[in-house]
């Protein structure tokens, strides 16, 4: 952590309030804003609608939410959610390729050394939070203090640093930290019956489907969706892993861009890759996929609630800041190298964005623990954790990171 | 308790969760629970616990509490089967296993008990309304006759709702004093001091008390036990009538 917190650097104090800067807030509020503004609606706002109407819904009327809501949990949870997975998984396989936050190993490291840090202090701080608050029965739900919403943090992560080379970190990290989340839910997770050897026979057949329409060049995506990946939400079901994830070994068959185009950085509408039109077709649907998942998982009556609900949101807002800083010194010390103008700061506030685990956060939360208290106050811990977002543009105001850093070029 | 049972020698004790507070180490059971339940234990009263969102999971394990590392599970004494239920999480193995459970049970009387009460009248958690629409359904269709809950540390005894009885009697530990706000759902409540209950099954009949700390009764009554159902999904001939003394 050698170098010092600063965003871009590129205009000294005494321009604060010459027509330049005034030029460049015009600039970025034409430019910036409208897109960002565009994003959030397009991929933020109706979960957290549906989780509204949802809280809304079940402390005015609880017996028709409950009914109308298990009855549909199995289709919204299990089914619908795919296509959400399928299409973070898509972000994901387009930042391996060149140009992507993932491409190369080395660049990779850092962030997921840190993760895992960070995911080890939250968890153990999670633990000794609730056992506090006298609620030691929540400690079962540990593995949803691993949640990153990437959306969110995506979001707010642009709104502080910008185009700060924060962001691939920070999407790193978060990328890292939800994989060990979902590894933790496959060891943990108390599915059902589990017939792993017959669930990893039909997983195999679905990946060797996904494979053979690779090598035939197939440039649909339906084919996948429909042959390869039915046969891998069968195999997931049939093992007892979540079968939301299903799509999530396919999607890297499908024929993609030779560069990645940005994380989050909708496909163009004239893209004729396979993987481009997936997202173009299912972007809108996985939206109001996402906002029945909120009025699914996120009803959670006001009565429910004991002090151990605080035991997430405590922990993720000590614990993630705590161990980012923690992993980062550990991985420099083992010779890994921080990427350029990131600093102590920028990662307290990297830190505090990390710790929004909303709709993933609800995702685990749901696959891990049946109906009752305890997943009432784990999820409303999770949507606690929105509580992330505000704190790190406090945080960054305070120790002028980002946008807040002295000299930070409005314009950007 | 104890002195109650020097008058009523009852010899079994039904926990219904938050059994403990704070820490629940091997030391800490035994100072909250082995130590004042001492003369109860040495007579030969068995306690069957249920657990609560206050307690530590491996508490199922504690040999006193007779739940033999299980969440949930079923006991019988003479006429009566009792069925203890982890309402923390309710998991579809539970769902599962409760269903088949009632449906194989030969006893006259079907008893639930667990910590989260499906009606409850209390200001602080009120019913668990999720639990709720799960295990009514489940309870109405094998003609269970009583269930009891805690959580809301009051005592309330509900009007029979869909044909089974329903206590809620969480003020054995600690009070909340004045929580109670009363609907036409309630039958009798009492929220001035701490309270327990004794039961006593008599072939068709369930005498209750409900006496507070300093011994007054504060409600009782008897429960007549509805007929039993030739099959599964029958609605019950009789419901269960309740007669306060």
């Amino acid at each position: 952590m050698t170098h010092k917190s600063s965003g871009p650097t590129t205009r000294g104090k005494g321009m604060e309030r010459s027509p330049a800067r005034r030029r460049g807030l015009r600039h970025h509020a034409r430019t910036t804003a409208p897109r960002l503004g565009r994003f959030a609606v397009e991929h933020l706002l109706l979960l957290p609608l549906g989780a509204l109407i949802a809280l809304t819904w079940v402390n005015i009327a609880p017996e028709s939410y409950f009914t109308f809501t298990f009855a549909i949990s199995f289709a919204v949870n299990d089914v619908a959610m795919t296509i959400f997975f399928a299409l973070m998984t898509k972000e994901i396989v387009e930042a391996t390729v060149p140009g992507g936050v993932l491409h190369t190993w080395r660049r990779v490291m850092l962030p997921v050394i840190a993760s895992v840090a960070m995911s080890v202090v939250t968890a153990v701080i999670y633990v000794r939070v609730v056992a506090a608050l006298d609620e030691p029965v929540l400690s079962l739900g540990w593995p949803v203090t691993l949640a990153t919403d990437l959306t969110f943090t995506y979001f707010i992560g642009r709104i502080i640093f910008r185009s700060h080379p924060m962001i691939p970190f920070l999407l790193l990290v978060g990328i890292a930290a939800d994989a060990c989340g979902f590894l933790m839910l496959g060891l943990f997770s108390p599915a059902g019956d589990v017939h792993l050897w017959g669930g990893a026979i039909i997983l195999a057949g679905a990946i060797g489907i996904a494979a053979a329409l690779r090598w035939r060049r197939v440039r649909s995506f339906w084919p996948y969706l429909l042959g390869a990946g039915s046969a891998s939400w069968l195999g997931f079901f049939w093992s007892g892993l979540h079968p939301a994830l299903a799509l999530v070994p396919i999607i890297p068959f499908l024929p993609h861009a030779r560069r990645d185009p940005g994380f989050f950085i909708d496909a163009r509408p004239e893209a004729r890759d396979a993987l481009s039109q997936f997202e173009i077709w299912w972007k809108y649907p996985a939206q109001v996929t996402l906002l029945f998942f909120g009025l699914v998982n996120a009803g959670v009556p006001i009565g429910a609630l004991e002090p151990g609900t605080w035991g997430l949101p405590i922990a993720v807002i000590l614990g993630k800041p705590l161990g980012l800083l923690l992993g980062v010194g550990l991985a420099v010390l083992a010779g890994f190298h921080l990427p350029h103008r990131v600093g102590w700061k920028d990662l307290i506030v990297a830190g505090l964005i990390a710790a929004i685990g909303f709709s993933i956060g609800l995702f685990f939360s749901t696959a891990l623990l049946a109906p009752g208290q305890l997943h009432s106050e784990t999820s409303m811990g999770a949507v606690l954790s929105l509580v992330g977002a505000p704190l790190a543009v406090v945080a960054a105001m305070i120790l002028r990171v980002g946008r807040f850093s002295e000299g930070a070029d409005v314009s950007r | 308790m104890e002195k109650v049972r020097t008058a009523f020698p009852f010899e079994l004790v039904i926990m219904l969760g938050d059994n403990v507070y704070g820490g629940q180490e091997a030391a800490d059971l035994v100072k909250k629970f082995q130590q004042p339940y001492s003369p109860l234990l040495a007579a030969g009263v068995t306690f069957h616990a249920s657990l609560g969102n206050h307690d530590q999971p491996n508490n199922v394990s504690y040999k006193p509490f007779n739940m033999n590392g299980a969440r949930y599970y079923s006991f019988a004494r003479k006429n009566v089967r009792f069925f203890a239920l982890d309402t923390t999480q309710m998991d579809a193995k539970q769902v599962a296993w409760i269903d088949a459970a009632l449906q194989d049970a030969k006893e006259d009387w079907k008893v639930c008990y667990f910590h989260h009460p499906l009606y409850s009248n209390a200001r602080r958690h009120g019913s668990s309304v999720d639990l709720r629409v799960i295990l009514e359904p489940i309870f109405v269709k094998h003609a269970v006759n009583v269930v009891f809950s805690g959580h809301d540390h009051v005592y309330e005894r509900l009007k029979p709702q869909k044909g089974i009885s329903y206590f809620v009697s969480g003020a054995a530990g600690q009070l909340r004093r004045g929580n109670m706000r009363p609907t036409e759902q309630t039958a009798a409540a009492f929220d001035q001091d701490q309270s327990f209950m004794v039961v006593e099954i008599l072939r068709d009949e369930m005498h209750f008390r409900a006496i507070s700390r300093a011994g007054k009764t504060v409600d009782a009554g008897v429960i007549h036990r509805q007929a039993r159902i030739g099959s599964a999904g029958q609605a019950a001939e009789n419901l269960p009538a309740l007669a306060r003394r």
